[in-house]
């Protein structure tokens, strides 16, 4: 007996050990991604892309001298399953974890991880009160909710515009972007703050009623189909006034509809897709995730994942260091415009995504879709 | 005070569109009392057909813009008249004797099934009539900016629904329909081929649904295969304020309706637009329940 629970005490000293020397060589990130399920190829994007960038950092070195090793668990799109993957990445030693799509999954690991003082970086979760609860390790790469609205005010104030007309459609997502617009103007300059009926054809009757208030702007938050008939009648009325959409208005269609000459000189903000990604940076990433998988992602949320990812490395590398309380610290504090492959990152005190993210496009002579520097 | 005309030319001009459909509501009305649920769907269809033949058969290039674009309306009013036609015989008549609850179910049916059908067609994303069709041409009256299309198309609108006056106040078969719409075993008594009148109001009003069609797909560009539901219900709502089973009422009452939406958005409220329409209809049909140039007292559907 004596002779067992010594071989037990080298065997567990051994383990002990061994899981150390496991520390100190590798740097583990964890991922936490749907890789079954209805969303599997969102989650297979962020799994593919993270491990791109994870084999490019390792093959110049690692951080620090260590290699970095991505541990991928699978959330299945599932707030049960989200939490046991949670419960595994906490016991597996990561550093910090990468994920998840869809707020209401991140939502059910939150805690979790914040628990542990584990880092977290949501990636495809857009819903306001994530980031409102006060979690100290909670940070995400994508735009939350309300952030457009914030992006559009900022758009109105640089270009001068002291007569804004703001026209919503009465839908949650259009009226939500005219509201968190609106909140962040001037009150003096907005002059105009209604709804159109989504789905009518004939808006003459709305634009003369905004030519009413000489507005030098029309902002609106409502989608393409209606944007369209917009430009098209306004044109028809001979009023060179111009217009402004949300990302609702980036469909081509709206070109179609609109015609070339009524389109041309709309503009209008939007987070950029993936083929709109064009900083060497980016474009070297993306061209090695097309060599290796024949496509690109298929949509822009796996690529925050890769921001994420990026993010978090350079914080272990300039802090020199794995400790939760000082990567949090320098995320949120110190990262300040670093580039990433949707643009700069960088975080404010709540732990969003700030730095240029939302970009504007306009509508040239040829009827295409020209994102502005 | 200009911009009050302006609104005034707006209501009018939507109005002769929710007129002319209108009509086809109020006609089948008038001589079945049946609400064509499947109206506003015609109207649809007369929209992409008329896209369609615009596009294949190159029309405008070959014989002028004018004469292409009446062949083209010429064209798409027989076609939507012969589906109006079909409809009747197919979803309307075998029910013609049975309880009216049937023929009111048949007529949302066939209205679904016009919907998807168009859908499967021609597809769920909103297609676009080729631009550079029409010239814009804007006309000063009084200080008011008028597009010259806008001024057309209520013009059309007006003497399509002035021939139909016409038509049945003053002809042979527009008194066969007004005494089939009376007292369809009485008119059977006096000779009159009531199933040949019901066909013709079927084909009659559907037409002018699809002329409409024609004529909003030429103006705004867009369609898409749930238009037809707005506008019908426009139509409908139109129909009723006028005096449903009135010719005159069907068009007073779309002009009518035109002109108070597009005021009300004008004074009141754009998003409340609608509201404000349907509290006009609430009005007059507690003050006139047969709306205003109803006489027959309204049966319940």
């Amino acid at each position: 007996m004596k002779r067992f629970m010594h071989v037990m005490a080298m065997g567990l000293i051994a383990t002990m050990l061994m899981s150390s020397a496991a520390l100190a060589d590798t740097i583990k990130i964890g991922l936490q991604a749907p890789l079954t399920g209805k969303y599997a190829s969102e989650g297979l994007d962020m799994k593919n892309l993270v491990e791109i960038l994870a084999a490019k950092v390792n093959a110049e070195g690692g951080i620090n001298g260590k290699q970095v090793e991505i541990i991928a668990e699978d959330d299945a799109f599932d707030p049960k399953t989200a939490a046991l993957a949670a419960q595994r990445l906490v016991t597996s030693g990561v550093v910090a974890v990468i994920g998840t799509y869809g707020s209401a999954i991140t939502e059910a690991a939150q805690d979790i991880y914040d628990e542990e003082d584990v880092i977290q970086i949501a990636t495809g979760s857009t819903m306001v009160r994530l980031t409102e609860k006060g979690l100290a390790n909670f940070f995400r790469t994508c735009p939350r909710d309300d952030s457009q609205g914030a992006a559009a005010a900022e758009v109105l104030k640089d270009r001068g515009y002291k007569r804004i007309a703001i026209l919503h459609d009465n839908s949650s997502y259009a009226k939500g972007l005219a509201d968190e617009t609106l909140k962040r103007l001037d009150k003096d300059t907005v002059v105009f703050f209604d709804a159109l009926n989504p789905g009518e054809q004939d808006y003459n009757t709305i634009l003369t009623k905004i030519k009413g208030t000489n507005p030098d702007i029309i902002f609106f938050t409502g989608y393409f189909n209606e944007a369209g008939l917009l430009l098209r009648q306004k044109k028809e009325m001979k009023w060179d006034v111009p217009m402004m959409g949300g990302d609702a208005t980036n469909n081509l269609d709206l070109v179609k509809i609109a015609g070339k000459d009524a389109a041309k000189g709309f503009f209008f903000v939007s987070p950029p897709g993936v083929t709109d990604l064009t900083s060497p940076f980016a474009i070297e990433v993306l061209d090695k995730y097309k060599t290796k998988y024949n496509v690109l992602p298929a949509s822009i949320w796996s690529v925050f994942a890769g921001d994420a990812f990026l993010a978090i490395t350079e914080a272990i590398r300039q802090t020199k260091s794995t400790d939760p309380e000082k990567l949090s610290d320098y995320l949120r504090n110190h990262l300040d415009e670093y580039p990433g492959l949707t643009g700069t990152i960088a975080f404010d005190e709540k732990g969003d995504r700030a730095g240029k993210f939302y970009r504007l496009s306009e509508v040239d002579a040829n009827g295409a879709f020209v994102m502005l520097p | 005070m200009e911009e009050f005309f302006q609104q005034l030319t707006n209501g009018l001009a939507v109005g002769g569109i929710y007129a002319l459909i209108a009509l086809g509501y109020t006609m089948v009305y008038g001589v079945l009392k049946l609400i064509n649920f499947a109206h506003g769907d015609l109207f649809t269809i007369g929209a992409f057909l008329g896209l369609t033949l615009l596009t294949s058969l190159g029309l405008t290039d070959h014989i002028g813009p004018i004469a292409g674009l009446v062949v083209l309306a010429v064209m798409v009013v027989v076609l939507v008249g012969v589906i109006g036609f079909l409809l009747e015989r197919i979803a309307y008549r075998p029910l013609r004797t049975s309880p009216r609850l049937s023929a009111v179910v048949s007529a949302l049916g066939a209205s679904i099934f016009f919907q998807n059908a168009i859908m499967l067609i021609w597809g769920a994303r909103p297609l676009v009539y080729p631009h550079g069709l029409l010239p814009n041409i804007t006309i000063d009256i009084f200080g008011l900016e008028l597009p010259l299309i806008r001024i057309l198309m209520f013009l059309i609108s007006v003497v399509l629904m002035c021939g139909l006056y016409y038509l049945t106040h003053k002809t042979r078969i527009g008194t066969a329909i007004r005494a089939a719409a009376i007292d369809q075993g009485a008119a059977k008594l006096m000779g009159i081929d009531v199933n040949r009148v019901i066909s013709l109001v079927f084909m009659i009003g559907p037409a002018l649904g699809g002329a409409a069609g024609v004529m909003v797909g030429l103006y705004y560009g867009q369609i898409n295969f749930t238009m037809g539901w707005l506008y019908g219900l426009k139509a409908f709502t139109a129909a009723i304020l006028g005096g449903i089973g009135n010719i005159p009422g069907a068009m007073l009452g779309g002009l009518l309706l035109g002109v108070v939406e597009s005021l009300g958005a004008a004074y009141i409220s754009i998003a409340w637009k609608d509201a404000i329409s349907f509290l006009v209809l609430i009005l007059i049909l507690i003050v006139r329940p047969t709306g205003i140039l109803g006489e027959r007292v309204a049966d319940k559907v």
